[in-house]
């Protein structure tokens, strides 16, 4: 495969007329959407001390205009090139991953997990999951050449290619990123061709290193809560059992179609806490009912049938495996992020792709869709 | 494309996620669609909040609408001892700054054991708003401490009538469990003595309540509805402000003039430490004043007080415990103001073997009232020793009739009376063991006689925690011996049990309304009225309620001539009698006045100081009863004072209760 840029395609042939839209059309909405939600979930809180209600609605308009830039600058290059600086990438996410951990990091509510950047925040973990998709799929793609099969030690040396940083996000500690990337290792090892008996046995061997974990007191306290707070509401000594609970009236409340736009009382009201970041969902629930849910649903859906597509169409192992990674890495998010707003999953800080306020995890999404644009767009070349 | 394998895994991988989507569906579906109602209710719950708006409660008026108690709002800093937790220093130490009481006291009133733990109880009352601003500005600061309007009882007359109204207080544990107080919650006010506690029910009004949007960290965004509170009725009751002021003035005045008065039993001047007036209405039973001294002024209670502060104010010896309502509450022997009563039983009981019109004493006969009388002596004991009563004086008055024997309030005419009764029907039949012949008999006659005046029993007045004296009998005394007996050593009824009784000593004790309902049913031809204070119950607008009707039915079991000739007889009292130095120079012909004086004695004090009083000028009447503890005699302290009370009642020159000549 020759890598060489300023390659002069014919016409038909040029990347930039195999744009996916439904992609980027389903991701638009997400984003547009996002910003409605994130303004009803802030304008009353935020008049009630006083402030610019729009103040959120802004920074996160100003982070979408960013997102679409990044977009098309992440699909302005032959993601090949890719390939050549994963180990890089890697290694920086890794550093960046330590660094948040000394005092250039911020800690928050006892956990130190972003660089405060010209008063922005900026969310070293966010990027580890661009950067362990990319070591990921470039480490087996490499395998691919040589062999047909992926064997166990393989398998084990891509688990530690995830392990590393996964631990470190843990550590911060920062459970739902670490689960996330969790999530991407699988993704790509099922579609890299890992057998299902090794599957089994890594898996085995995580249950064995969690317990070992619980056993020697690396997990805080409060993520032992909020599972043991969800698996039995009777027994709540975080009150994570509350968050859930307004969480899902708020859902609960809005109905088929919901209480209309800027109408929902919960959000209104404030009673969902980190409504406009982890909870995003419940805006959506309360004020556009199941309709409205659903319908964010499928616009979900649609992105990741688009990845998936995207995967299938790949011309190569590596970009198949990024593929699948950003599918994975979305999937697990709207998964578990909706799930814990409705009771099924349990609360741990995982944000909603596009819709959720923030602009590291904005941003890594918008890098996520232009690699899969990336790859679209160079399927023939 | 690279690997036809690597297709068929990714479509592995879809599947997952759509099997994610699918439980995500199957969830959003049972949340939105199937448990939406329920949702949409707590939502509603959710966000509303619910804050009680206190009724104002109802006020009370004099008879003629003049108010005595009010209600007004005032800032007060209640403190959660919970919640202070281990902060409670600090803060006390802040707010004692912010208020400029010291915190030692604060820390008293919070230390109050009526409250509750839990309950947020009162420190401060019209705390200043800049206080209150400060206070909220530094919430943080204060944890556990708040700042509620709060009604609050005002006094527009002061002391006036204190022991009548009553005051409020602190709910207690025991009337929360009753059914009655079901709907009072921990830490609500309540009336607990006076006409606060009997008109709970009427002045204590419905709280409102009103509807907040709140957020969830509780801030007020608005009304979304509201109950209004209804404020409690107006209680109107039968005390004539003007009257009930006179009372009270006068029977200051008149135990001040009582301590200059030289006691030459004990050798110091009286103490007049302690008073009580009843005004009444004989007609209806209407209590026009009720006045004990010492007083005590209400509004204390409603401001936060200290167990120490407490009992500093009223419950040491040296307070004179001002909270007692001496008129209902204290029990005195009567004295020389029972006669009347000894004389209509006296009157009207019949000894067998006498002839069929002889009664125990006769209006047609004359009696020698000598120095002294002794018991006769008893062939069925010789052995008793023959006891020797004195009279008040060292003087033979010579022989007279029962009329003048009231009025000179001979007592060795009385002596023999009681006697009489000893002789004739002891011992009752239901002691002497001869059974069936209960009926032949009345039972101990002249305390069946006392007891049907009202003598023995709560008079039932509208007021709480009333006594109800004590007219002694065989059971009584055999009980009391057994009970207590270093105190009551003598466990036997005996003659000089009834020889005491006829002079209102011995162990009869009368509460002082008691005695004014007696003289009461005396005036109005023995039909005696339940006294009562409330007399009508107004909405706050004026409309009435309900008004009392005077409860009159119980009719003494006396001859009309009997009550006629023993109310004339004690007309002489104030004219000739015992009284009459008391009653110099007062226009009998324009009030008529009736009324015995009493000089009861009390071991190891100074006599108790009685006067009774019937008045009747233009179609007004009233009872006028006056006791004065350690005053004396009867028509040195108490009689100028009931004087005084007359004369202002009926607008006469008000002449000042100056000490008389010491009689009975």
């Amino acid at each position: 495969m020759d890598l060489v840029a300023g390659k002069v395609f014919p016409a038909e042939r040029r990347p930039i007329r195999h744009i996916d839209p439904a992609l980027l059309l389903a991701m638009l909405a997400l984003i547009v959407s996002g910003l409605f939600m994130v303004y009803s979930a802030t304008h009353q809180s935020l008049s009630a001390v006083a402030l610019d209600p729009g103040t959120y609605l802004k920074r996160q308009a100003t982070f979408a205009a960013l997102g679409v830039v990044i977009v098309m600058l992440m699909a302005s290059f032959d993601y090949r090139f890719l390939r050549i600086y994963a180990g890089m990438i890697y290694g920086a996410s890794i550093l960046l991953l330590l660094l948040v951990r000394t005092p250039l990091g911020t800690a928050v509510k006892g956990s130190q997990r972003w660089f405060e950047v010209f008063g922005f925040q900026l969310t070293p973990s966010e990027l580890t999951k661009i950067a362990l998709i990319i070591m990921l799929a470039t480490y087996l793609a490499e395998l691919r050449r040589s062999t047909a099969e992926l064997s166990l030690q393989h398998v084990y040396a891509a688990t530690a290619i995830a392990a590393l940083p996964a631990l470190l996000v843990f550590l911060q500690p920062d459970l739902g990123t670490s689960i996330v990337l969790v999530a991407i290792l699988v993704g790509i090892l099922v579609v890299a061709g890992a057998r299902g008996r090794h599957l089994g046995i890594l898996a085995l061997t995580a249950l064995v290193l969690i317990f070992g974990a619980l056993q020697l007191g690396l997990v805080r306290e409060y993520q032992i809560a909020r599972i043991t707070g969800f698996l039995d509401p009777q027994n709540d000594p975080q009150r994570t059992g509350w968050n859930r609970q307004q969480a899902e009236i708020a859902i609960g409340s809005g109905g088929l179609t919901g209480t209309g736009y800027l109408e929902g009382s919960q959000t209104n009201l404030d009673f969902v806490p980190e409504q406009h970041t982890d909870f995003i969902f419940t805006v959506v629930g309360e004020e556009f009912g199941f309709v409205g849910a659903v319908g964010m649903l499928l616009a979900f859906a649609v992105l990741l049938w688009r990845a998936f597509r995207i995967a299938l169409l790949s011309k190569d192992p590596f970009g198949t495996y990024v593929a699948a990674g950003v599918a994975a890495m979305f999937a697990i998010q709207i998964f578990v992020n909706v799930g814990m707003t409705i009771g099924i999953m349990p609360i741990t800080g995982i944000t909603l792709p596009f819709v959720s306020y923030g602009g590291s995890s904005l941003l890594t999404n918008a890098i996520a869709v232009g690699l899969l644009q990336n790859i679209h767009m160079r399927r023939f070349t | 494309m690279t690997d036809l394998r690597a297709g068929s895994r990714v479509k592995v991988l879809a599947g997952l996620v759509a099997i994610m989507f699918a439980a995500l569906t199957t969830r959003l579906w049972f949340l939105q669609v199937l448990a939406a109602e329920e949702y949409q209710r707590e939502a509603v719950n959710n966000a509303v909040r619910l804050v009680d708006v206190p009724a104002r409660r109802g006020r009370i008026l004099d008879t003629h609408g003049n108010v005595l108690v009010d209600s007004r709002a005032s800032l007060v800093i209640t403190m959660n001892r919970e919640e202070a937790g281990d902060h409670k220093e600090e803060i006390l130490f802040r707010l004692s700054q912010l208020l400029d009481v010291p915190a030692a006291e604060l820390g008293a009133r919070l230390d109050d054991t009526r409250y509750y733990a839990f309950s947020a109880i009162p420190i401060a009352i019209d705390v200043p708003r800049p206080v209150v601003l400060y206070m909220k500005e530094h919430a943080r600061e204060f944890p556990g401490v708040d700042v509620v309007e709060l009604p609050v009882r005002t006094y527009p007359e002061h002391l006036l009538a204190a022991h009548v109204l009553g005051y409020l207080g602190q709910i207690s544990k025991a009337k929360l469990q009753d059914p009655a107080f079901a709907a009072y919650e921990p830490g609500d006010e309540v009336g607990v003595s006076g006409i606060e506690a009997v008109d709970e029910s009427e002045l204590v009004g419905t709280d409102g309540v009103i509807k907040y949007r709140v957020n969830s960290a509780g801030r007020n965004l608005g009304e979304i509805g509201q109950l209004d509170p209804v404020p409690g009725e107006d209680v109107e009751l039968t005390l004539d402000l003007r009257i009930q002021r006179l009372a009270e003035d006068s029977l200051e005045n008149g135990m001040l003039a009582a301590r200059s008065v030289f006691d030459s039993y004990t050798g110091s001047n009286l103490r007049a430490n302690a008073g009580a007036v009843v005004v009444i209405d004989p007609e209806t039973g209407a209590i026009e004043a009720m006045a004990s001294s010492p007083t005590f002024q209400p509004g204390l209670f409603t401001r936060p007080m200290s167990n120490h502060e407490y009992d500093r104010r009223f419950n040491t010896a040296n307070t004179g415990y001002p909270l007692i309502n001496r008129t209902i509450q204290s029990q005195y022997a009567p004295g020389s103001t029972y006669k009347p009563f000894i004389a209509l039983s006296a009157l009207s009981r019949r000894p067998e073997d006498g002839a069929p019109n002889q009664t125990i004493v006769s209006t047609s006969r004359y009696y020698g009232c000598p120095p002294s009388w002794t018991v006769p002596f008893n062939e069925d004991d010789p052995e008793a020793i023959q006891y020797v009563f004195d009279n008040w004086t060292t003087a033979n008055l010579g022989f007279m009739n029962l009329a003048r024997a009231l009025s000179q309030s001979c007592d060795t005419i009385f002596y023999p009376m009681g006697y009489e009764y000893w002789r004739l029907y002891y011992p009752p039949p239901s002691l002497d063991g001869i059974e069936g012949n209960d009926d032949e008999a009345p039972k101990e006659p002249l305390q069946k006689d006392l007891r049907a005046i009202g003598f023995g029993e709560v008079t039932n007045v509208d007021l709480p925690f009333e006594k109800g004296g004590r007219v002694p009998d065989a059971v009584w005394k055999a009980g009391i011996h057994e009970e207590f007996p270093k105190l009551f050593p003598e466990g036997r009824w005996v003659p000089g049990d009834f020889v005491l009784m006829t002079i209102g000593q011995g162990d009869t004790l009368v509460t002082p309304l008691q005695l004014a309902a007696a003289y009461a049913a005396l005036e109005n031809d023995g039909h005696a009225c339940v006294p009562h204070l409330l007399d009508r119950v107004l909405e706050p607008d004026g409309t009435v309620v309900r008004s009392t009707k005077p409860s009159c039915r119980h009719r003494w079991p006396f001859s009309q001539q009997s009550i006629r000739y023993v109310r004339e007889a004690l007309v002489d009292t104030v004219r000739t009698g015992t009284a009459s130095g008391a009653f110099a120079g007062f226009p009998f012909g324009r009030v008529w006045v009736a009324g015995k004086t009493g000089t009861a004695q009390v071991d190891n004090r100074q006599d108790n100081s009685w006067f009774a009083a019937m008045t009747e000028a233009n179609g007004e009447r009233h009872v006028v009863v006056v006791l004065v503890e350690q005053g004396g005699h009867g028509s040195t302290t108490a009689a100028p004072i009931a004087r005084n009370i007359i004369e202002g009642i009926y607008g006469l020159q008000q002449t000042q209760a100056v000490g008389a000549e010491a009689t009975d």
